[in-house]
């Protein structure tokens, strides 16, 4: 894992052209363009394991940008200040790719960058599905994807070839399929796996998705949860409460999570964040500006919350987990708002945490501590 | 019927030509209690004061525009709370006027289905009516910018509010020009606030969603002749209105409109109401853009209800002390 993502880096120094893009935006054609896609939510995910969230915030907010701005942000502009990261930094965009699907926070995002290097933006705007997909949504987007298109033709001189993005599409789709296969190891009982190492593992289907890359990886992970069921191999040795994890992992604080969960015998099967990235398998191979169009718009974090809810409900049927641990994430408010309301829709108990995915000066243990023994104890 | 709104964003004229009364929300005096069950403390309190008026005020129903991420959820948080609301998925980024026509034929259904009826001749006279509030809105302003005005009309009905702006031009007294101070950001529905500047000795000038955003159009040239051609005139009205950091826009419209509005300032305030991203994205490079014009800048961050007016005094007065 972590031989290829440092792969995955290096490459994106040494490609002729590459463009920064959301988590949320259709890879695939950039793939098929040859355009290397380089991730500073995956970046900001990074410096947040690393517990530099703060370090590198600083830049962002010596410069002007305050502490309420979502921190993979903070940290992203923050590296960009200080011409480095724990990676020695992102290698200068050609253009930028930005989809609102996951939040408007990107667009904002983009803009700034867009000032700073000084390059062009295409921002791919989805509207926001709060109950039903009109027939006019879908063809705003897919007229959109066409003017992508162009745009990513007329600056990079290259050609999107039918054949090729055929090709991309199918092994995003084979990858998103072994992925789907990988999570769902963690319905057997014990779970071979928990949602820490799901976070861990999300990388290459978010910045390697539609590559053989990533098809290799999950391919070999999969033989190896299926290794650990065979043998009863469990995540949590007593595995005896099972739960669900809501929004964005808290990145510097994965390791002291798991260990809590542990030791108390339960186990965070699954989790709704890396679950987000399933939806993407449902591409299809003809008609494809089309299907990339419904996909793309009906993403986990750009549906009302009625769905949403439908959405963890059938998480939590499909994992049989006892109860949810909701991360109220300052820094994700598309994510966090509406958790109140939901959590009276569900299932199963639910809890709520309050801190932030990267920023740990706002993370406050004994308050995490107290809420989430008294849940536990309830459970 | 009363029928609430956000953002300057909505078609009023729509809701208004559809026998409703659009009334625009907005944080009041009254503290915070209800809509703490609802939305998290993060949120910014024009969100959170807002959603405290449709728990306690009585609203036939609630229109929103796709803006900023907090108000794309608390359309599901005001209808989890009982209320009954439409999201207008106005476009974050400028330019399909097509596909944003398609949307206003969905919304006028929606008002057939509440049990109003939107036909042609009552939707120009509609636009005529807003069209002269806010022109006479521009004179206002241009005369006095009197925030007080400018925030009763978006409450009241139109006809009263043309009504009012017009006893208000007739005993205006010209502002002084000199010193000036752009006061840039979102909203800001206390008029107090504004005579914190005046009383500093500062002239106004803004760029706000409770003053100038509120009447600054550029209006489409075509007459309409059928209700479609009434709805793309509302489309293009909106997509060329002041522009708002909400929405991207091709060659940074938002900032070159805030640099020409600042040129002549001497002073600009970014007057940010806590936790608004699209407005404290915008700051940095904003501010930079502007002190490169050799103008003085100042932040000043609020959250309603203002506890402290003295705070803010004090740190307008430093402005305008600088500038001396």
């Amino acid at each position: 894992m972590r031989e290829l993502m440092a792969s995955y880096y290096m490459q994106g120094h040494q490609a002729e052209c590459n463009a920064w893009i959301t988590s949320g935006a259709p890879v695939e054609l950039l793939y098929a363009m040859d355009i290397y896609p380089i991730y500073p939510e995956n970046h900001g995910a990074l410096i947040g394991a690393t517990k530099l969230g703060s370090y590198y915030s600083d830049f962002s907010e010596r410069n002007g940008f305050s502490r309420d701005l979502c921190s993979y942000a903070r940290c992203d502009i923050g590296c960009v200040f200080a011409g480095t990261s724990p990676i020695g930094g992102l290698p200068k965009p050609t253009f930028l790719f930005a989809c609102n699907n996951i939040c408007n926070t990107v667009v904002k995002w983009y803009e700034v960058l867009s000032r700073i290097f000084k390059v062009p933006l295409f921002i791919l705007d989805t509207p926001f599905i709060r109950k039903e997909l009109k027939e006019s949504h879908l063809r705003y987007v897919e007229e959109q994807l066409y003017d992508f298109i162009k745009f990513a033709e007329r600056i990079t001189g290259r050609e999107l070839e039918d054949q090729k993005l055929k090709e991309v599409i199918a092994r995003s789709v084979e990858g998103v399929g072994l992925y789907a296969h990988c999570l769902q190891s963690a319905r057997n009982k014990p779970s071979p796996m928990n949602c820490f190492d799901a976070f861990v593992n999300m990388a290459p289907i978010v910045c390697l998705r539609g590559t053989d890359h990533a098809i290799q990886f999950y391919v070999g992970l999969k033989k190896e949860l299926d290794d650990r069921i065979k043998q009863g191999i469990s995540a949590v040795d007593n595995e005896e409460i099972r739960l669900l994890w809501d929004n964005i992992p808290v990145w510097y604080r994965l390791r002291w999570l798991g260990e809590f969960f542990e030791n108390r015998n339960a186990c965070l099967v699954a989790d709704t964040y890396t679950n987000a990235w399933t939806g993407f398998g449902e591409l299809k191979g003809n008609d494809i500006l089309s299907s990339m169009a419904e996909v793309y718009t009906l993403s986990y974090l750009n549906i009302g919350m009625d769905r949403t809810a439908e959405i963890i409900n059938h998480l939590i049927e499909l994992y049989d987990v006892d109860g949810v641990v909701m991360h109220s994430n300052r820094s994700c408010k598309p994510y966090s708002f509406g958790q109140y309301e939901i959590q009276k829709k569900l299932s199963v108990p639910s809890v709520i945490i309050e801190a932030d995915m990267v920023d740990e000066r706002v993370f406050s243990e004994a308050q995490v501590v107290t809420r989430l023994e008294a849940f536990l104890e309830m459970l | 019927m009363k029928v609430g709104y956000l953002c300057t964003f909505t078609p009023k004229e729509i809701i208004y030509s559809a026998g409703f009364q659009p009334f625009r929300v907005f944080a009041t005096e009254r503290p915070i209690e209800l809509a703490s069950a609802y939305i998290q403390s993060y949120s910014c309190s024009q969100a959170r004061g807002a959603l405290e008026c449709a728990l306690k005020d009585d609203f036939y129903a609630f229109v929103f525009t796709r803006c900023c991420d907090t108000l794309m959820r608390l359309t599901d948080i005001f209808e989890f709370a009982g209320k009954r609301v439409y999201n207008i998925e106005f476009p974050t980024k400028i330019g399909n006027v097509e596909y944003y026509l398609r949307e206003l034929k969905d919304f006028v259904e929606v008002l057939r289905d509440w049990g109003g009826e939107v036909s042609f001749e009552s939707l120009v006279e509609s636009l005529k009516l807003y069209r002269e509030l806010e022109e006479g809105l521009k004179q206002l302003f241009s005369v006095f910018p009197d925030y007080e005005t400018a925030i009763k009309v978006q409450q009241i009905d139109v006809k009263d509010a043309i009504k009012l702006v017009d006893e208000k031009l007739k005993s205006a007294k010209k502002e002084k020009e000199s010193p000036k101070v752009l006061i840039t950001g979102s909203v800001c529905p206390y008029p107090k606030i504004y005579d914190l500047f005046r009383e500093a000795g500062f002239s106004i000038k803004d760029d706000l969603c409770t003053g100038s955003r509120f009447f600054e159009y550029i209006y489409p040239t075509f007459e309409p002749e059928d209700l479609e051609g009434a709805l793309r005139f509302i489309a293009e009205k909106y997509f060329y209105k002041s522009p708002c950091p909400t929405k991207h826009y091709e060659s940074d419209r938002r900032f070159e409109y805030v640099i020409k509005l600042a040129e002549d300032c001497d002073a600009v305030v970014f007057l940010l109401v806590k936790f608004c991203e699209p407005h404290f994205f915008d700051y940095p490079q904003l501010k930079s853009e502007l002190e490169k014009m050799g103008k003085k800048v100042a932040l000043i961050e609020l959250e309603f209800p203002v506890v402290s007016t003295e705070q803010i005094r004090t740190r307008i007065e430093a402005l305008r002390e600088v500038i001396l």
